[in-house]
């Protein structure tokens, strides 16, 4: 506990803790002081003065944001001198600020206006201090942002949020003469520059100097505020969707638990656009098998024909010839009712989500190893306070931005950072150690480091001796993985390498984090259990600070596992093995349910060219983009006897399908998103889009009624509440309380339960934890002197899987719009290629034509590409090669050639 | 964020410190007679250029407040606009973050007070005040007001008569002040804005060397005019106001209370600074102009009174200096070994030289009169002097000059030390001083330095046998009570050296002033001359009509300058030697060849820009 001191307030007695200031204790104790460049714990540069305040005994002022509070101290807030200084810095200030409020798109929301209304300063013209005007350019090249420099105060809270919070840096404090104003990078020049585009400058910009041209759009005072989530990563990121005239015209960010006022480009920028985007499915449609032409249908035509389609496939074939996806974009209610449908109404369990193709593997890794598929410990937990981050396989700084710029934030305040990553990515440049590990070795890197920190006598025997088992067998089987073998197996070195062991094995606080990395290989389970191996081997579980940590892909993919559009597990992983589970489904729901697990999406593609799958229900997923070897899965849907599709766009994979309904998008609907931190977090309806779009859950209740299955429809937080019902973890979480303001992890047993923010405390949800020898295994497609070169795909910071959303804002597109591949140095200079040559790639699944980037960001031998762009999809490429558990397939390693395309 | 570590741009910061050297030369080289106004706006627009730009009182109040004040320089300003000045200082000061800020407004309000005059005078008048203008910066800065451009181009013409001529114009003591000047000439000399002043005093020396002043024939007496003006004291002040007026034909007589003439500058200044035979040279000229009558051994106050002197004269001039040593009354100071420092540079002064040969010396003080004291106790024998001083050095008053001096010979150094107590043996010898350490503090807003006060730490002891106080001296102005005494025990005129109330008698010179320069008590007695010649009716011109060689263009090419050399320590200890070298023909010749003639450019040929 801090030391408490006594202090006066304009005459009232406070008590206030010793390192607070006097700001802090003024607003603690309901007493206004007006603050211009302050923003807590980001700018506390006591630059604008506005905050001043008189202390007595003392002739001059202070500033209240930064001047900690003493013993005795007697503080006036209100007396006539203070009054007067903020008067006067205020005009000062207003001496360099253009007034043109008329033409301001902050006027109404500008922190100036309201002061000098508060402060009833007198007309501009009356202003006794006048400046040369600056004639310094506007900056508006870019596509988002803008910068105008007769506005600014120089204030700095835009360059502190991009150094201190954001981390990137790229904004700066220049000087002409003895004027300050801001380098902001949005020049013609901006394509090049390192900004990232995230505009959490401007959400912080007191004044109408450094704004996103959104908004341009509005006034403050006349749009709606609609309190969402991020439709994008699984940060689970809080934001307000401003609406005019029931259009969504920009994007403000909230102080979420995640993301803490932070928002990245797709957030900011990207998550409303395509709400509105002309070429939204606004009908039912159906596929002429004739003509092979689209034709506009009314939905009861189109539901008709698939409940007709799928009955008959049932009857004839089974129900097992049935199978539905749902969508990892979906809410958690759209999932429970797709799975629901499929489990009810077509009475299997063929039904996944597109997790199997990202994160499946930790869904079943941990499960097995620790007894609950998730993230182990809260965003705020790893990124705040802690010694030294072990990051496999994760490039947050691209995939989950907001995580990756408090990583940056506690890397820059002094936690140490381990990098195991093939490629060099950004955050490896700060790293301490970067272990650049050959792709697809990953078991290898995990069983060298428990090797160094058994034979070292730096593992935690107590936890282990307590909390796990199996680890005698670990202890024999490691034996093999010296640190000389294991950097030959991953080509690093052996010296590196055990210092990261001894760095992990001795800091207190180490989270490991990690990512696709590690899970998209054929041994992508086997990588989770080692590295979940690794933390119980340091007793880094079930506390604050520590934990194994995947970063989950998509915005709800977490919870579209949760919801049970699994094949093997209802809502809340309750097995479909287990009868006294199936049965109680079977009563809740009212119908005989399939006791057979059923097929991995991943192998459903198999199944359906071999004919046993035959009717299949997409929700929301376009697999050939995002499905590796997409000539495979072309041929797979184009055996199906009848494909259906819900989607808000006429997809690539929409083209094969026989129905195509249009559904409605996350900002027109009500429900709950699950972040990677277990957080379930609401979504709201803000907007109703033009045409005959309808809630998916009640296009499943129709199909479900229309197949024979009596299912009433229910709004989101009825479904909520039947999901609480039927699912242990979620039985104490209700729109009613998070719209009440909680914030829940789940396990969150019943209504009185806070939720839980860290998992295994005490106690692993299995029981103890499963200490599980994992042997190294290469990956299935190795380079050979045909196909010499690994190709490993990901993604980039500008866009978002099959760029659905993020490729119809024009900006993003603009920043980053054409596909690419990394290539080595060395390598481009054996074969010839120069950067932004145009090359082509071939694998033995087929071939694209793409532009080379040539760096040192790959190591020789390897070469990276991005999977988003139509222009050279990388999954042509990509090798179907499954995981023996989670069935996820092997998008980091494949074999490719290259060569210089022909002109 | 990660940016790879770089060097600093050495190169860079080099030049650019060069750049703030010369920065401050510029400063340093401020003309007299400058609009102080124009000077106080440069300060705020350097103290503006330094703000990070981060505070709005600061960053935009330092603005507002430079063009306020511009406003003023302009003489646009009104009553309003000086309080909304003098407001925003305030509030800038109040509400700055750091010292650029708040340091820049609290010099902006303390120049409003030191200088409220002149912004008024700009606010009301909308003009500089009359006495603003630019002026040649050595001869203003003498007290004597000497020719210096002028002697400086004779000396480069080998025309050294001349120059002795031309100085004596003005100062009748050039040898004495080419070796012991404090030079305030050379303080603001524009060569210094090109490299370093010009080195006035070593071409004045440079000039005596080539020949004895007193065998240049002093320039001719004016026809008596019957008036008999007494002079008391025949120091520098007493014998320059005794030249002058000979010069312009009025008697003179001169008590003097010692033996010889030259006051301090015979018994004050050791040998080794200035030669008696040299002062001798000075003296011997001046008085050969005629028309002065010397009395020597007449002390006031025995033979005969003030009143008496102001009865049977015309006028009277009382130049009698600040003769008597202080000592601080701390136990024991009356033992025989403890002694003022001016009683024992007297002595030695008188040709008594002491032996201190064996003894330990302390001397006590950190001013010139130490460094005189300490390096004549080192010349007689002593087995060590170390000076006790309660100041940092920095804050000693001697000249840095005359402290290295001081510890090349040999003298030990004891700073931060105050005394507390004299220990004597058994038999009454002196054994030691006991000291007080002392911590530096606040600063005094008189002396602008820093004040000391004792350290909470252990008394310390330096052992020696022999004790000589330099604290300052006292003025014996007892047989002059009459005419009023000021609480530090001055004599009080006004500006043009007049004492109120008493018609015909003057005074000037470290009587007037306290203890003070060679030169200033110089100033002060042609000053009084020229008042007391006006006093008695007349308005006497004496100027010789030297012509001064004309110059083509300035030499503006940087050089160094010219420093006069010392003779090595080991030989100055050994003897009361000069220990001062004179400069070469050559050396001289360079350096008269760099002055700028500040009397021909600039300001020098405009009516009222020489002084």
């Amino acid at each position: 506990m801090a030391e408490k001191v006594k202090i006066t307030i304009n005459g009232h007695e406070y008590e206030a803790e010793k390192d607070q200031t006097i700001l802090e204790v003024a607003r603690a104790n309901g007493i206004y002081i007006p603050t211009l460049c302050y923003l807590k714990n980001v700018n506390e540069i006591g630059a604008c003065r506005m905050c001043v305040v008189e202390i007595e005994g003392h002739s001059h002022l202070f500033p209240s944001c930064n001047t900690k509070v003493w013993e005795g101290m007697a503080v006036r807030t209100d007396s006539e001198k203070v009054k007067l200084s903020r008067q006067f810095v205020l005009q000062l200030m207003l001496a360099h600020h253009t007034v043109r409020c008329l033409s301001c798109s902050k006027s109404g929301d500008c922190d100036l206006q309201k002061l000098a209304v508060e402060l009833e300063l007198p007309t501009v013209e009356a202003n006794p201090y006048e400046a040369d005007t600056a004639k310094l350019p506007a900056r508006t090249d870019n596509p988002f942002l803008a910068y105008y420099p007769e506005l600014c105060i120089g204030c700095q809270r835009c360059v502190s949020v991009c150094s201190r919070r954001v981390g990137n840096g790229v904004l700066n404090a220049s000087k002409i003469g003895t004027r300050t104003y801001i380098e902001a990078p949005f020049g013609p020049d901006w394509k090049n520059t390192d900004c990232e585009l995230c505009g959490n400058c401007a959400s912080v910009c007191p004044t109408g100097a450094l704004v996103a041209k959104n908004m341009g759009k509005y006034q403050t005072g006349n749009v709606n505020r609609v309190l969402t989530t991020c439709p994008h990563c699984a940060t689970g990121c809080q934001f307000y969707l401003m609406v005019k005239d029931n259009t969504i015209v920009d994007v403000h960010p909230a102080d979420g638990p995640s993301n803490k006022g932070l928002l990245c480009v797709k957030g900011r920028f990207g998550s409303f656009n395509f709400v509105h985007s002309p070429d939204r499915l606004r009908h039912p449609l159906i596929k002429n098998r004739e003509t092979g032409k689209f034709e506009q249908a009314t939905w009861d035509e189109a539901l008709n024909l698939i409940a007709e389609k799928f009955g008959k496939i049932k009857s004839e074939y089974g129900a097992d010839a049935l199978a539905g996806f749902a969508c990892s974009r979906a809410p958690n209610e759209d999932c429970y009712m797709l799975q629901k449908m499929v489990r009810c109404a077509f009475g299997t369990n063929n039904v996944d989500n597109c997790a199997r193709v990202c994160h499946s593997a930790t869904v079943a890794g941990l499960a097995m190893t620790l007894g609950s598929g998730a993230m182990t410990n809260p965003i705020a937990d790893i990124t705040e306070d802690v010694d030294l981050i072990l990051l496999v396989g994760s490039n947050p700084e691209e995939a989950h931005p907001v995580i990756g710029m408090q990583i940056r934030q506690a890397v820059s305040k002094g936690t140490h950072l381990i990098v195991v990553d093939p490629r060099k990515i950004r955050l490896s440049r700060e790293a301490d150690i970067h272990i650049r590990l050959k792709p697809g070795t990953n078991v290898a890197f995990a069983n060298g480091m428990i090797n160094i920190i058994i034979s070292e006598g730096l593992a935690d025997e107590k936890f282990i001796s307590e909390r796990t088992e199996g680890f005698e067998a670990l202890k024999e089987m490691v034996k093999d993985y010296t640190p000389e073998k294991v950097a030959e197996i991953c080509h690093i070195d052996a010296d590196q390498l055990r210092e990261a062991a001894r760095m992990y094995a001795t800091a207190k606080k180490a989270p490991i984090i990690y990512c696709l990395g590690v899970t998209e290989h054929s041994s992508g389970t086997e990588g989770v259990m080692s590295l979940s191996n690794l933390a119980m081997v340091v007793g880094k579980l079930g506390r604050s600070g520590c934990g194994v940590n995947p970063l989950r892909g998509q915005n709800n993919v977490q919870g579209a596992c949760d919801m049970g559009a699994l094949p093997g597990d209802f809502p809340g992983y309750q097995k479909v093995t287990n009868e006294s589970v199936v049965e109680k489904f079977e009563k809740a729901w009212n119908v005989k349910l399939s006791r057979k697990p059923g097929l991995h999406a991943t192998d459903v593609f198999p199944a359906a060219v071999r004919k046993e799958v035959r009717g299949l229900f997409i929700f929301g997923e376009d697999p050939v983009v995002s499905d590796p070897d997409q000539g495979h899965v072309i041929k797979a849907l184009e055996s199906l006897d009848f494909l259906v599709v819900c989607d808000l766009f006429k997809t690539r994979t929409a083209e094969y399908a026989d129905v195509i309904l249009p559904g409605t998008s996350y900002a027109e609907k009500e429900g709950t998103f699950s972040n990677t931190e277990r957080r379930v977090q609401r979504v709201r309806k803000a907007v109703t889009v033009e045409g005959e779009m309808r809630l998916d859950t009640d296009i499943f209740t129709d199909l479900m009624n229309r197949m024979g299955y009596p299912q009433p429809y229910l709004r989101a937080d009825e479904i909520m509440d039947e999901i609480a019902s039927l699912t242990p973890s979620f039985g104490g979480i209700s729109h009613k309380r998070l719209d009440a303001g909680e914030s829940l992890q789940w396990p969150c047993p019943d209504k009185n339960h806070p939720g839980t923010p860290i998992l295994h405390v005490g106690k692993f949800t299995r029981g103890l934890g499963l200490l599980r020898p994992i042997p190294y295994r290469a990956s299935q497609e190795l380079p050979d002197d045909e196909y010499p070169f690994i190709l490993m795909t990901g993604r980039i910071l500008y866009h978002y899987n099959a760029m659905a959303m993020t490729g119809r804002t024009k900006g993003l597109v603009e920043k980053a719009g054409a596909s690419f591949i990394e290539v080595n140095t060395e390598d481009a200079a054996r074969l010839g290629i120069a950067e932004g040559d145009r090359v082509k790639l071939s694998s033995r699944r087929g071939s694209i034509v793409t532009t080379a980037r040539v760096g040192d960001r790959v190591s020789v031998g390897e070469t990276w590409m991005p999977f988003h762009f139509a222009d050279g999809f990388a999954n042509v490429l990509t090798n179907a090669a499954l995981d023996e558990y989670a069935r996820i397939p092997e998008y980091k390693v494949c074999a490719i050639k290259m060569e210089k395309a022909a002109e | 964020m990660y940016k790879k570590q770089e060097l600093k741009n050495t190169q860079r910061s080099k030049l650019l410190n060069s750049f703030l050297t010369t920065f401050q030369k510029r400063v340093l080289a401020n003309p007299p007679g400058v609009c102080c106004i124009s000077t106080h706006i440069a300060y705020l627009r350097t103290a503006r250029s330094q703000t990070c730009g981060k505070c709005v009182p600061c960053a935009k109040g330092l603005e507002q407040l430079e063009k306020m004040m511009q406003k003023i320089l302009d003489g646009s300003a009104d009553m309003d606009l000086y309080v909304d000045m003098l407001w925003l200082a305030q509030t800038i000061k109040d509400t700055a973050d750091c010292a650029i800020g708040y340091e820049a407004a609290y010099m902006v309000l303390a120049n409003i007070k030191n200088f409220r005059d002149e912004y008024l005078y700009h606010i009301e008048h909308h003009k500089c005040q009359a006495n603003v203008s630019v002026k040649v910066p050595c001869m203003y800065n003498c007290p004597a007001n000497v020719n210096i451009p002028g002697y400086i181009a004779l000396i480069g013409a080998e025309r050294y008569a001349d120059a002795i001529n031309l100085i004596r114009e003005d100062n009748p003591f050039p040898t004495a002040c080419a070796f012991v000047c404090e030079r305030p000439c050379e303080l603001q000399c524009r060569r210094k804005l090109i490299d370093s002043a010009i080195n006035i005093r070593g071409l004045k020396k440079f000039a005596v060397d080539q020949i004895p002043v007193d065998v240049v024939s002093t320039p001719p007496r004016n026809v008596p005019t019957g008036k008999k003006i007494a002079v008391v004291g025949g120091g520098p002040s007493g014998l320059t106001c005794a030249y002058f007026l000979a010069r312009m034909g009025h008697s003179v007589v001169i008590y003097e209370a010692k033996e010889k003439l030259g006051g301090m500058l015979r018994y004050g200044i050791p040998n080794y600074r200035l030669p008696k035979d040299r002062l001798d040279q000075d003296i011997r000229a001046l008085l050969a102009v005629g028309g002065i009558e010397v009395r020597c051994n007449s002390p006031i106050g025995t033979e005969i009174t003030a009143e008496q002197l102001e009865k049977e004269y015309d006028a009277v001039y009382l130049s009698i200096g600040a003769q008597k040593g202080r000592v601080i009354p701390i136990k024991n100071y009356d033992n025989p070994n403890v002694a003022s420092a001016v009683e024992m540079l007297d002595r030695i002064g008188h040709g008594d030289l002491p032996d201190f040969t064996g003894k330990n010396v302390v001397v006590i003080g950190g001013g010139n009169v130490a460094m005189d004291c300490a390096r004549s106790a080192i010349r007689c024998g002593a087995a060590s002097v170390t000076l006790a001083v309660r100041e940092r050095q920095v804050d000693m008053t001697a000249l840095p000059s005359e402290i290295q001096g001081a510890i090349e010979e040999g003298v030990e150094l004891m700073t931060m030390y105050a005394p507390s107590e004299i220990r004597i043996d058994e038999n009454g010898d002196v054994v030691g001083l006991i000291t007080k350490p002392q911590i530096t503090g606040h600063y005094d807003e008189h002396t602008g330095l820093p004040s000391v006060r004792d350290a909470d730490k252990e008394p310390y002891e330096i052992p020696c046998d022999i004790i000589f106080m330099a604290i300052g001296q006292a003025i014996v102005s007892e047989p002059f009570a009459a005419y009023g005494v000021s609480p530090r025990g001055t004599l009080m005129t006004d500006s043009t050296t007049a004492i109120k109330d008493h018609p015909g008698v003057f005074a000037g010179g470290d009587c007037v002033s306290g203890p003070a320069t060679a030169i200033m008590a110089i100033g002060a007695g042609k000053v009084a001359a020229a008042n007391i010649d006006e006093y008695l009716g007349f308005h006497h011109a004496y100027r010789l009509n030297i012509e001064i060689p004309e110059v083509k263009s300035n030499m503006r090419s940087h050089y160094g300058r010219v420093n006069l050399t010392e003779k090595s320590a080991r030989e100055r200890k050994k003897s009361f030697c000069p220990v001062e070298n004179s400069m070469s023909h050559e050396e001289a010749m360079q350096e008269c060849s760099k002055c700028l003639r500040c009397d021909v450019f600039g300001s020098g040929t405009m009516k009222g820009g020489l002084l």
